[in-house]
C-alpha cells in the first residue's frame, strides 16, 4: 500500500465529490449515473472501512458451524449448499442466525441506513 | 456524445424501418411522427409515436425485446401480444394490442399497442399532489383488476402452461439464482424456508405476474392500464397478491403495504367483493418471502448484464449490491418484523 499522499480514502472522496457536483449540474441519465457513481464509490469506502474485519469474523462463525477450514468463498459456497439440501435443518437457528449477521454485514457496507436501528453498525 | 450520436443513429433506423412497416399495414400515405422514447430499458425498449393517415392521427407505442438471454425470465413477445388480446378481450384495462412485428418487418420481435396516457412513475404517482384520488383508489381499484384477471379461464392462455414459473416457481428462480454461479447464505436460507413452508395447493388461476407499482399506468382518477406481462404464468392467485405487497415496490411507503398506495383490507375486500376467492393472508405471506428471492434474482441478472458486458450501465451496477437489502427484507420478513 503506496505511503504517498492522497491515500485511497482521500482519492475516493475527491472522485465522489466530483461526480456529486456533476449530478447537481445535469440532468436525466447522466444525473441518475452520476448518483450511481458516488453510491458505489461510498460502497468501496465503507467496504475499506468494515471488509476485512466482516470477513475475518464470518470465515470464524462459518468454520464453527460447518467444522472445516477453507477459504471464506469455500466456506460460502458449502455452507450455500448444505443449507439447500437441508443439511443444516438440525442446526436451523444457527445456520439462519450466521445468515441474517452475514446479511447485515452486507448492508452495513452496501446502505447501512437501510437497516433497522438495531442492527446499524457503531 | 459519441454515445448520444449512436442512439441517435440506433433511433433513427428503428423508426425508418417502423415507417416502412406501417405503409405495408396502412397503405402508402401511412407515415411516422413525434417520436420519443419511453424507454431504452433493461429488456424492452419502448418508442412512442403517432400513427398518421389521412385525415387521422393515432398515438401508439412500438416495444422490442432488447434482453437475449439463455436465463431470461420473460415469456416471449409473441405470447405477450396474444396475452394482451386476451385480456382486451375480457375488458381487463389495458393498451389495446394493435399489430405484432412479423420478420420482414426487421425491427427485431415485438409489437404494437395502443398509447395509453398517464403516469408510471413510481415516486412521483406517491407524491404529487395531482395523484391524491388516483392513491387513494390503488388499493381498491387493484382488488377490482385481480378480481377479473384470475377469473379468466387459463385455458385460454393454456401457451403458458409451458412457462417454467406455471410448473414450479420457486424451482424456476432457484434455477436463475443458480445460472449466476453466486452464493448468498441469505438466500439459501430463504429458500430451505420457503421448501420447508410451501403453502398447499389452490385452485390454478392466469398470473400477471409482475403488478405492481411502476408497472402500471395512473391518471389523476385512479389506474387507466396494466403494463408489462412479459412474467404472465399459471399459478396461485396469492401470487399477484404477495408481489404488489413486496417491500421493494412500496418505495419507502411502507406502512401502505398495497404497492406504497393503501390498505391490505381495502385491497382484499375488493378482490372477494368482486367474485375473487378467499384471501390466504399465510400464503400471501409465503409468496413476498418469495418475491424477496425473485426481486434478488433479478438484481443478480442485472448485474449480470454489467459484467459480462452485454449491457454495460452504472445502474444495473448498482443492482448487484442492492441485492443485500432485498435479502435483509427477506429475512426480517421470515422473523416476524417486517409485514
Amino acid at each position: 500500500m503506496s505511503q504517498d499522499k492522497p491515500d485511497i480514502k482521500e482519492i475516493l472522496v475527491t472522485v465522489k465529490q466530483l461526480l456529486e457536483s456533476i449530478a447537481n449540474k445535469s440532468q436525466g441519465g447522466e444525473r441518475y449515473d452520476a448518483l450511481c457513481g458516488a453510491f458505489l464509490l461510498s460502497v468501496v469506502d465503507r467496504e475499506l472501512d468494515f471488509g476485512e474485519r466482516q470477513d475475518e469474523s464470518q470465515s470464524a462463525e462459518l468454520k464453527q458451524l460447518l467444522g472445516r477450514e477453507g477459504s471464506l468463498s469455500d466456506l460460502y459456497t458449502r455452507f450455500c449448499q448444505q443449507v439447500r439440501r437441508g443439511d443444516m435443518d438440525e442446526q436451523w437457528p444457527a445456520a439462519f442466525d450466521f445468515a441474517f449477521k452475514q446479511v447485515i454485514d452486507k448492508v452495513s457496507v452496501t446502505n447501512p441506513k437501510y437497516l433497522a436501528e438495531i442492527h446499524r453498525p457503531d | 456524445m459519441a454515445a448520444d450520436s449512436a442512439q441517435q443513429t440506433l433511433i433513427d433506423d428503428i423508426v425508418a424501418r417502423l415507417e416502412l412497416a406501417l405503409k405495408r399495414r396502412y397503405g402508402e400515405a401511412a407515415s411516422v411522427e413525434n417520436v420519443a422514447i419511453a424507454t431504452l430499458g433493461a429488456s424492452n425498449r419502448t418508442l412512442l409515436f403517432d400513427l398518421v393517415e389521412p385525415g387521422s392521427r393515432r398515438r401508439l407505442v412500438l416495444r422490442q425485446e432488447t434482453l437475449k438471454s439463455a436465463v431470461s425470465p420473460f415469456i416471449s413477445p409473441h405470447d405477450q401480444f396474444e396475452i394482451l388480446k386476451v385480456v382486451y378481450g375480457h375488458g381487463v384495462l389495458v393498451p389495446e394490442p394493435i399489430f405484432e412485428l412479423e420478420p420482414q418487418d426487421d425491427l427485431d420481435v415485438g409489437y404494437v399497442m395502443a398509447c395509453v396516457e398517464g403516469e408510471t412513475l413510481p415516486k412521483t404517482l406517491l407524491k404529487a399532489p395531482e395523484f391524491a384520488v388516483a392513491r387513494k383508489r390503488f388499493a381498491a381499484q387493484t382488488g377490482e383488476i385481480f378480481a377479473k384477471l384470475h377469473a379468466i379461464d387459463p385455458g385460454e392462455v393454456a401457451f403458458l402452461e409451458k412457462v417454467v414459473d406455471s410448473i414450479d416457481p420457486l424451482a424456476a428462480q432457484i434455477s436463475r439464482y443458480d445460472a449466476y454461479g453466486e452464493y448468498h447464505p441469505g438466500l439459501d436460507v430463504g429458500i430451505r424456508w420457503l421448501e420447508n413452508n410451501r403453502p398447499k395447493a389452490k385452485p390454478r388461476v392466469f398470473v400477471h405476474g409482475d403488478y405492481r407499482n411502476g408497472n402500471v399506468i395512473l391518471s389523476p382518477d385512479g389506474i387507466e392500464a396494466v403494463l408489462d406481462w412479459e412474467c404472465a404464468h399459471i399459478g396461485s392467485a396469492m401470487e399477484d397478491f404477495g408481489w404488489v405487497c413486496l417491500r421493494a415496490w412500496r418505495f419507502g411507503n411502507i406502512d401502505q403495504p398495497v404497492g406504497g398506495f393503501g390498505p391490505r383490507d381495502e385491497f382484499y375486500q375488493a378482490y372477494t367483493s368482486n367474485g375473487g376467492q378467499a384471501i390466504d393472508e399465510e400464503e400471501i405471506r409465503w409468496w413476498e418471502i418469495f418475491g424477496s428471492l425473485r426481486w434478488a434474482v433479478l438484481n443478480m441478472m442485472q448485474a449480470d448484464g454489467h459484467i459480462s458486458g452485454v449491457r454495460r450501465a452504472l445502474p444495473f451496477a448498482c443492482c448487484g449490491r442492492n441485492t443485500s437489502m432485498i435479502e435483509y427484507d427477506m429475512l426480517m420478513t421470515i422473523e416476524g418484523h417486517f409485514s
